[in-house]
């Protein structure tokens, strides 16, 4: 026997996953350990796995070919501002570029209603105290010349400065030091030399992009979770070979590949946002399984409801990210959320008259009214008036519900709307899907595309059982609950199933026509850094696949970033012409052949080289239970019918083979699938459960 | 007495002569608009709509006005745009009522209405059809500059007008004397870019190529300008398939219900906070310098909010005729004070503000500074009177809703910098070709003290609240300076209150690369013109110095990088206010700074633990904690405190000579029924109150009886020092005392008759 296992932390749990040699899907679960060492929680759930496979915890470990661990310990260490005391070292005269943060701190990531409500807005707490911010002298221009070389005893001064001061890890961002890092690898050297065991990012290699206030948020954050992120990850590590495991521990990052832990020690900042990314990861992995190319992967919890994107059957990367409104460039799955799940509040606009639902959300504590402690009503509690959710048997019966509770806050607003008491609760679905799907409209029209030539991929606790609400207001005819099982671990099996993965990038200036050799040099030097890297990381030169790819604009068009491929072969002016037409292919494609400019130089301004070695789960998995057991059919007041309807009622996931009409639900540990009016359920070959609407089903 | 004067008649109404045409005065359409017979509009309305459909509809309609910002900056090339977000996109009815506003510039609030109108009363004649697109950039219809160039167009249904929609840019370029086209040595408007009344530049669906051949050719960047003006048609196409989607999906009169509830219910929340305040009349008044470089003269905005029932009634009695390149248009004047109130009172309703703009008359004297008639010249309001009348606009919002309750004092913001600074230029590079420069960065700005809290260090302008200031590498990739400084300004006498305002920055920029250029916009102040509410000392003053044949690359030879223009030597220029281009050759060096905005409430009032608060985030030092707070610090740099006995020591000294010479007495509570005004100040049976004071009688002005004390602006720190002193001390900071207490009930900005001049 031999395992792949996926862990991934969150924030209330650690999901846990296996897959065997066979294929089979292992599932364990344990409550999170923030408080004390997440890696407690972690062996938790690795035990529950070890005895859902009828293995021991050290017998499982001895077993496990690969282990790849997803946590959100950065982002958690942000949040909290429980990160190391970080010290920063900055070129004479820029010193506050963070502390500034573009004039946008108020504002940074935040949807247009937020923007505008100044009263209400604020920047967040600084991540450096400008205690400990040190300059030094030295410039590097434009172009990468150096103007005024590295003054070697302003150097010594600033970083004997710091370790004066006490901080616990040090960031370098120097202006262009993306164009000559010489200055910014001396810094480090230094500090090395001075402070052997002080942890270190330099933002040539942290980020290497245009724009220093980028830059430096993500090295400070690289520093700022190093030392708790490097502790916890060797912490992890040690425990597990003394359980049995014979490999280093693979880490998710936010590119939805796995890095070695020694190179996640280096590079925490590229965990933020892994988690998100496990589920995207896992649902890439089931779509190619699947055959499924374009797929639009959602993830309704709570508080928020997240969107990735598969096109071509690659995720779409982005650059940009932001956390508690600090903006940095690391490329990264680029999932987008809105605050829109089970908990958001819903209310009439007391002026306006609208049945409004979100952004406020009643979270785990108060809750929805059903769990007895909240008064206000949300999604979850027209859920339970409707008829989908059966109070007695939400989580698996683990949590009762109080239906009356949840009737209570529905009349209310039902009153003040004049709407029956069924109809204001579907009222709140429609509006919420209607939401989510405005969501799901951007993202795909954004990319030139139409999301009815999608499939949606629906997961996370509140996903099975509103999809049918946004796939209806989209026009989507099929969606895909991957796993079968309500997904609720699909991110620990995206973590499983990722292979592993680092992007490198290096900015450019390449203007058409396109300089041949000139692209060719910097795709021949990056190419030899990833190389270079990931044979440093411990895989064999041969394993390793580079996929380059190339981004352009119109020169100076800075928001503007159209990812060109590039053909594996030799790069030369062949290469440049074809990047040139893929460019105006790609902005007319997009935006209409009348947005062309004849007057306007595009430039290609960056170029990408994704390495990565396969791992992954070579089997495909396999999920299926042994059939749902039918029980008593309830009535269901479905949104869209406006009436009740008799509806049948499952419980645990399908067999393979199974076909289940509308109106019915399935309902599942984690969540239920609702299959409304008109649809019909259907597994498939690997025991993923397949909504389509009647005629379009596949047989 | 400029806090509340209790409504009489003044609100000014023009006489019948008055043709707000945008030929004789700026234009002000009629109400109702007088719309072409030919013209048929779209007004079949739902009777009702259901509670889950309306908010369907509302946020789809919301989001067609997000998207269309969303493209517009994502297809257009202009920095201004991309970064500084100075632009702005809107949704609107019929006949022009504003439905949404995006998160763009706010004080093009109703400039897109204004055009829309205008080519409803004026182009009708030729037909408005479906297809056809309107450029307008005239500041005397719809824009308060040139440089912000309109693309509306009507959304048709069942071939009648059904709603429109409408974008602005602030363009890099579109011609004039001055490269960035903001003319600030125009006399008149002919030397000026050309301004362009409405005009069809898409024609049933297709572009007029001739039409955009003549506009892009008035621009020093044509393929800028030409990729802009394609981004708001390309922008608008794709918003207008939007919402016809919308009408196929839920019907054309459901959409306009919601449209009307949506107008109804910011008019509703508007009116239900006016309803907290008493009746009254607000003004407030500020000075700038030099309507043209090299002019010493000094003039003034004003502008009065007057209160009555559930209407405001807006006037600019007190303005100075219109003269030089100071002037601002009817356009962009409704606009600051539009963006005054809207900001501060409705901040829930994400740009929902059509239905506040119901509730504002205004009835205002034309040919003054801020209402100007044509040819006034008004390309450079971008910059300056713009501002300048945001921030006295603003003043006079943030009186009326301090004479309310907690609530209405509760919204106050607090006002703009009047004096956003910016450089704006060109020259020749070194290989012969051009460049410009547009420095935005200004708009990083600073937001002030308020009521309950302190403003935000570097937090923006809430006039623009999305703007994204350039990083350094980002201006050097774009143009040819080096950035040697951008730093924090530290917390100090400008802008400091009971909650100080969040500071501004100073940048030090090198020319580097060139062979000549011509600084044509910028700023250096004599004296503070963003006055302190309720006490809070005044905001930053705009400098600007520039040393030219400086040692710069000698420096960088041996090894040195300075960081500021004092560790240059070279010949410094005298720069004025609003000089003559500053000529700058290589290695040449200026300095400005983006000012913060001003205080709120009486420093000595300011908590002690909140000036040890800034200490600890290295913000202000022991000297100015005790200069300008009366804090005293103490302990070393681990472990620094406030010494409690010195700073009531302290305060009591400093309080003590603001009595002159008398012992401060207690702060007083006020008694039962007493209703606040501001801070301090309260009506006690129909009198002035204040620490038990008697300030004589609610009609009369409590500032004949409250001490005073006049100190020349140079003199209250050295945050306020000037190059041009004779300019500076033409103004004194009066502030209002508490007789019993010593602590400021107001201040003001006088100007001394004996040295005024203008």
């Amino acid at each position: 026997m031999s395992y792949a296992v996926g862990v991934d932390i969150g924030g209330t749990f650690t999901d846990c996953v296996a897959v065997d040699h066979a294929g089979r899907v292992h599932h364990g679960k344990a409550l999170s350990t923030h408080g004390t060492s997440p890696a407690e929680g972690v062996l938790r759930g690795l035990t529950q796995l070890a005895e859902s496979a009828d293995e021991t915890l050290d017998s499982l470990l001895e077993a496990t070919d690969q282990f790849s661990h997803g946590t959100t310990i950065g982002t958690n260490l942000i949040v909290e501002r429980k990160g190391a005391r970080v010290g920063l070292i900055a070129t004479r005269g820029h010193g506050d570029a963070l502390i500034m943060m573009r004039g946008q701190g108020r504002s940074a990531g935040e949807p247009a209603a937020t923007i505008l409500n100044i009263r209400d807005t604020d920047k967040p707490a600084p991540l450096v105290s400008r205690w400990d911010v040190a300059e030094v002298i030295e410039r590097v221009a434009v172009d990468g010349s150096v103007l005024v070389p590295l003054d070697e005893v302003s150097a010594r001064r600033a970083v004997t400065t710091l370790l004066g001061r006490g901080v616990e890890a040090i960031s370098v961002a120097l202006l262009w030091s993306f164009r000559n890092p010489t200055h910014e690898q001396r810094l480090r050297d230094i500090v090395a030399e001075l402070a052997p065991d002080m942890y270190v990012s330099i933002s040539s290699d942290t980020a290497p992009r245009q724009g220093e206030y980028e830059r430096t948020v993500a090295t400070v954050i690289n520093s700022y979770l190093g030392p708790a992120s490097s502790r916890y990850l060797e912490e992890l590590a040690i425990s597990l070979a003394n359980h049995g495991l014979r490999s280093r521990p693979f880490i998710m990052q936010a590119n939805g590949g796995v890095i070695p832990v020694q190179v996640a020690a280096r590079r925490p900042v590229q965990t933020i946002g892994s988690g998100p990314a496990g589920g995207l990861a896992g649902t890439a992995d089931i779509a190619s399984r699947a055959g499924h190319r374009n797929v639009i992967a959602t993830d309704m919890g709570g508080t928020s409801f997240e969107v990735g994107l598969l096109v071509g059957g690659r995720p779409v990367l982005a650059s940009e990210n932001i956390i508690d409104k600090y903006t940095f460039r690391i490329s990264h799955l680029d999932l987008r959320s809105i605050a829109c799940g089970g908990g958001s509040i819903a209310r009439v606009d007391p002026r306006g008259g609208g049945l409004q639902v979100g952004p406020e959300s009643a979270g785990s504590v108060p809750g929805p009214a059903c769990y007895g402690t909240g008064t206000q009503a949300t999604v979850t509690d027209a859920d339970v008036v409707l008829g989908l959710i059966d109070p007695d048997r939400f989580l698996n019966g683990r949590m009762s519900l109080n239906r009356d509770a949840a009737v209570k806050a529905v009349g209310t607003l039902a009153e003040a709307t004049g709407l029956s008491l069924e109809h204001a609760a579907a009222g709140i679905l429609r509006v919420n899907g209607h939401n989510a799907a405005t969501l799901i409209r951007q993202r795909t029209i954004e990319q030139g595309l139409d999301p009815r030539d999608f499939t949606v991929y629906a997961f996370g606790g509140a996903g099975p059982v509103h999809a049918f609400t946004f796939a209806q207001e989209l026009g989507v005819k099929k969606v895909l609950i991957p796993m079968g099982n309500g997904a609720s671990t699909l991110s620990a099996y995206g973590i499983a199933a990722s292979d592993a993965m680092q992007v490198f990038e290096r900015e450019c200036t390449l203007p058409a026509p396109v300089d041949g050799s000139a692209l060719a040099t910097v795709t021949a030097d990056l190419e030899r850094l990833a190389v270079h890297e990931m044979t440093a990381a411990g895989f064999n030169g041969d394993s390793i696949r580079l996929h380059r790819s190339a981004l352009g604009r119109y020169a100076g068009q800075f928001l503007q970033e159209l990812v060109l491929p590039m053909d594996d072969g030799e790069v030369g002016d062949v290469t440049a012409k074809a990047l040139e037409e893929a460019f105006l292919t790609e902005y007319s494609r997009l935006y209409g052949k009348a947005a062309l400019s004849a007057f306007h130089t595009p430039e290609i301004f960056m170029i990408r080289v994704s390495a990565t070695v396969e791992l992954g789960v070579g089997t495909a998995p396999s999920t299926s239970g042994d059939g749902g057991a039918q029980r008593p059919s309830r009535p269901v007041f479905w949104p869209g019918d406006n009436e009740w309807t008799d509806t049948a009622v499952y419980d645990g996931p399908p067999a393979l083979g199974s076909r289940i009409p509308g109106p019915a639900l399935v309902q599942l540990p984690h969540t239920t699938i609702s299959v409304s009016t008109g649809w019909q359920l259907n597994t498939d070959g690997t025991g993923n459960c397949v909504l389509a609407i009647e005629e379009e089903q596949e047989h | 007495m400029t806090i509340v004067e209790i409504a009489t008649d003044t609100a000014t109404v023009p006489g019948p002569a008055t043709v707000w045409d945008g030929i004789s005065h700026g234009y002000i359409p009629a109400e109702p608009p007088r719309i072409h017979p030919s013209v048929v509009l779209h007004c079949e309305v739902a009777d009702d709509v259901d509670t889950v459909t309306l908010e369907v509809i509302r946020y789809a309609l919301m989001n067609v006005n997000l998207e269309h910002a969303d493209l517009l900056q994502r297809l257009s090339l202009s920095p201004v745009v991309m970064q500084a977000r100075d632009f702005q996109t809107s949704l609107l009815t019929e006949v022009a009522d504003v439905v949404f506003l995006g998160a763009g510039v706010q004080y093009f609030s109703n400039q897109n209405a204004l055009t829309i109108k205008y080519i409803l009363e004026h182009r009708g004649r030729d037909g408005i059809r479906d297809g056809d697109m309107f450029l307008c950039n005239d500041p005397f219809i719809g824009a308060s500059h040139q440089s912000d160039v309109s693309i509306t167009a009507p959304v048709f249904v069942d071939g009648k007008i059904f709603c429109w929609l409408s974008n602005a840019i602030h363009y890099q370029d579109v011609g004039g004397p001055a490269p960035g086209s903001l003319c600030t040595a125009a006399e008149d408007a002919f030397q000026e870019p050309m301004a362009w009344p409405p005009t069809r530049v898409v024609e049933d669906g297709a572009l007029r190529e001739d039409l955009e051949h003549l506009f892009v050719r008035q621009s020093r960047y044509p393929g800028m300008c030409r990729m802009d003006l394609r981004a708001g048609i390309g922008a608008l196409e794709a918003s207008k398939h939007k919402i016809a989607e919308l009408v196929t999906r839920y019907g054309a009169p459901a959409l306009k219900h919601v449209m009307h509830r949506v107008l109804d219910a910011g008019e509703q929340l508007f009116v239900e906070r006016l309803a907290a305040i008493p009746d009254g009349r607000w003004s407030h008044r500020a000075p700038i310098e030099a309507a043209l470089p090299g002019d010493r003269n000094t003039y003034f905005y004003q502008v009065n909010i007057t209160k009555l029932g559930d209407r405001l009634i807006v006037d600019n009695e007190g303005t100075d005729p219109q003269t030089g390149s100071i002037n601002l248009t009817f356009a962009g004047f409704a606009g600051c004070v539009q963006a005054a109130l809207t900001m501060q009172m409705l901040p829930e309703q994400a740009g929902a503000y059509g239905g506040a703009y119901r509730r504002v008359d205004f009835r205002l004297v034309p040919g003054l500074l801020n209402c100007a008639d044509p040819p006034a010249a008004v390309s450079s309001s971008g910059a300056y009177s713009v501002m300048s009348n945001l921030n006295v606009a603003a003043t006079a919002v943030c009186k009326m809703l301090a004479s309310g309750n907690d609530e209405t004092r509760d919204l106050i913001l607090g006002a703009p910098t009047p004096n956003l600074s910016t450089l704006i230029g060109g020259g020749v590079l070194s290989d012969g070709e051009q460049f410009i420069i547009i420095e935005s960065n200004g708009l990083m700005g600073s937001l002030a003290g308020r009521a309950s809290r302190d403003g935000v260090d570097v937090g923006g302008e809430w006039w623009i609240p999305d703007a994204l200031g350039l990083n350094s590498e980002d201006l050097e990739a774009q143009t040819p300076f080096v950035v040697l400084t951008r730093e924090l300004l530290p917390v100090g006498t400008d802008g400091a209150g009971r909650f100080r305002s969040g500071v501004g920055f100073r940048e030090t920029l090198a020319a580097r690369g060139i062979q000549g250029a011509q600084m044509f916009v910028h700023s250096n102040e004599s004296f503070p013109r963003g006055i302190g509410l309720f006490g809070g000392n005044p905001g930053s003053i705009a400098t600007c110095r520039v040393k030219n044949a400086t040692d710069l690359a000698a420096q960088f030879a041996a090894g040195r990088l300075p960081r500021i223009l004092n560790e240059l030597n070279g010949v410094e220029q005298v720069v004025d206010y609003k000089g003559a281009p500053i000529g700058l050759a290589d290695f040449d060096v200026i300095e400005w700074t983006s000012p913060g905005a001003a205080g709120y409430g009486d420093p000595l009032l300011r908590d002690p633990a909140l000036v040890l608060a800034d200490f600890e985030a290295r913000m202000i030092d022991h000297d100015a904690a005790a200069r300008v707070y009366g804090v005293v610090l103490a302990g070393d740099s681990g472990a620094v405190r406030v010494d409690d006995v010195a700073t009531s020591m302290a305060r009591c000294t400093l309080l003590t000579k603001r009595l002159d010479g008398h012992e401060p007495g207690a702060q007083v509570q006020p008694p039962g029924g007493a209703r606040r005004v501001g801070e301090l100040l309260h009506v006690v049976d129909g009198r002035w109150w204040c620490n038990g004071a008697d300030l004589g009688a609610e009609d009369e002005d409590y500032r004949r009886t409250a001490l005073t004390r006049d100190t020349p602006t140079r003199q209250l720190g050295p945050e306020f020092d000037s190059v041009d002193g004779e300019m500076a001390d033409r103004f004194v900071l009066r502030e209002y005392l508490c007789p019993v207490t010593g602590y400021r009930i107001d201040t003001e900005l006088i100007a001394c008759p004996e040295r005024a001049r203008g």
